[in-house]
């Protein structure tokens, strides 16, 4: 248990717990100020899903080089190893899903900083429609990857806690997305 | 104009400096992850050529009792010190049960297994070459590899070697080697091959340490397997 529990993960979680946090303050508040609290929260759900992308990106490379890698268990129901050293399914296009998770949460920060440097830009509504359509689209991507790893990976099923953050921040995204288009919606921007 | 900023719902302008900026920002955020993720453990050289790590891979094998789930890198061994005669130098072999050149190369994989079966592991992959009467199946490959019957000599596209013959004919001994199904050629892309048959030896640790279509292709030095096993392994 103890090798399951480390400081990452806890920093992950806590990311994801605060990004929570300033969602839940703030999406019911109208106005500049509430919009900027749901904005803040989608960056954060953001930034915590690029570094623990890349974080198992540098999983997946210690796992090719020596077989192991002390970055997350190997052994057991919640461990990386079968599931991020997997070499049939932690590869789309040849390429491992943590960098495919940091291409996506840099264009979806992207949208996020552009609506949180100028909320009030003539461009965000169009832009708060790219990210609801970002969000929605990596939707099926989290429930496939589920899929992979209570079903498909070898020794099934495994829970790799860092997959499972990534997926949490995507859902986070998306919920902040869905929070800012109704805004925009009710007129409560 | 500040009242009118202060409106929730007003839209200004679009200041093409939040673009740059917000671009600016992703791009550092993103270098910065790239940059620690490679620190912490760099990208390894994945492919098939010689000194690159061999692309590992799950698939159903045969054992000459039944079907399992084989992952190549279960049979690397990661500690290998690059000296150790304990461990055992791998070779991998792909075939198609249909391909003439592989029929014949039974015989010659037959031969090497008696001589090196001590120290080199031996991996058949059989692939499913999308070429007329190069039909395979589960039970082709068992057949194949165990020179059981299957199919019948007359040419009439049932058996081994493109339909022509009973797979019990195949020149050399049974192989008492794992053999692996691919049949969707997944294993065969990997690889970036083009046909078989093929062979490579990699060393315990599954680095490749020698690829037939570099010694034997175009401005190859010639060496052949048998030499390279002679090389690479030494004296059975």
């Amino acid at each position: 248990m103890m090798s399951v529990l480390s400081l990452e993960l806890g920093i992950f979680i806590a990311g994801i717990l605060g990004a929570s946090a300033i969602l839940q303050k703030n999406f019911q508040e109208p106005g500049n100020e509430g919009t900027k609290g749901v904005i803040t929260s989608g960056l954060l759900f953001t930034t915590v899903g690029i570094v623990a992308s890349g974080w198992t990106w540098s999983i997946h490379n210690s796992l090719m080089e020596s077989g192991s890698s002390s970055m997350c268990a190997s052994e057991g129901l919640v461990q990386c190893g079968s599931v991020i050293g997997d070499p049939q399914w932690n590869n789309l296009l040849g390429m491992p899903w943590g960098v495919i998770g940091i291409a996506s949460f840099a264009v979806i920060f992207f949208v996020l900083m552009t609506l949180f440097l100028d909320q009030n830009a003539k461009r965000s509504p169009q832009f708060v429609n790219y990210l609801w359509y970002l969000g929605i689209a990596g939707l099926p991507f989290v429930a496939w990857l589920v899929v992979v790893e209570l079903l498909l990976v070898e020794g099934a099923p495994h829970i790799c806690p860092y997959c499972t953050v990534i997926h949490l921040s995507m859902i986070g995204v998306f919920v902040s997305a869905h929070l800012l288009k109704k805004r925009r919606g009710n007129s409560t921007w | 104009m500040a009242r009118r900023r202060g409106k929730s719902s007003d839209m200004g302008k679009n200041n093409d400096e939040t673009l740059l900026w917000a671009g600016l920002a992703t791009a550092g955020v993103v270098s910065l992850v790239v940059i620690a993720s490679l620190a912490l453990a760099p990208i390894v050289s994945i492919g098939p050529e010689e000194g690159n790590r061999a692309p590992d891979f799950v698939a159903d094998a045969y054992n000459g009792g039944s079907w399992y789930e084989f992952r190549m890198s279960d049979i690397w061994d990661w500690d290998w010190d690059g000296n150790s005669s304990d461990s055992k130098w791998i070779l991998i072999q792909f075939i198609d049960t249909d391909c003439p050149y592989c029929w014949e190369e039974g015989d010659e994989m037959s031969q090497y297994h008696a001589q090196w079966k001590d120290r080199v592991t031996f991996v058949t992959v059989s692939v499913h070459l999308n070429i007329p009467n190069h039909d395979s199946s589960k039970s082709e490959i068992e057949a194949f590899r165990d020179k059981t019957s299957f199919g019948t000599n007359e040419n009439d596209g049932d058996g081994c070697n493109s339909g022509r013959d009973n797979c019990n004919t195949r020149p050399g001994t049974s192989h008492q080697w794992t053999y692996v199904d691919d049949p969707s050629n997944s294993i065969f892309a990997q690889w970036e091959l083009g046909g078989t048959p093929f062979t490579a030896i990699l060393q315990p640790d599954g680095i490749v340490a020698w690829n037939k279509l570099k010694h034997q292709g175009q401005g190859g030095d010639g060496e052949d397997l048998p030499s390279a096993l002679q090389r690479l392994v030494g004296d059975s």
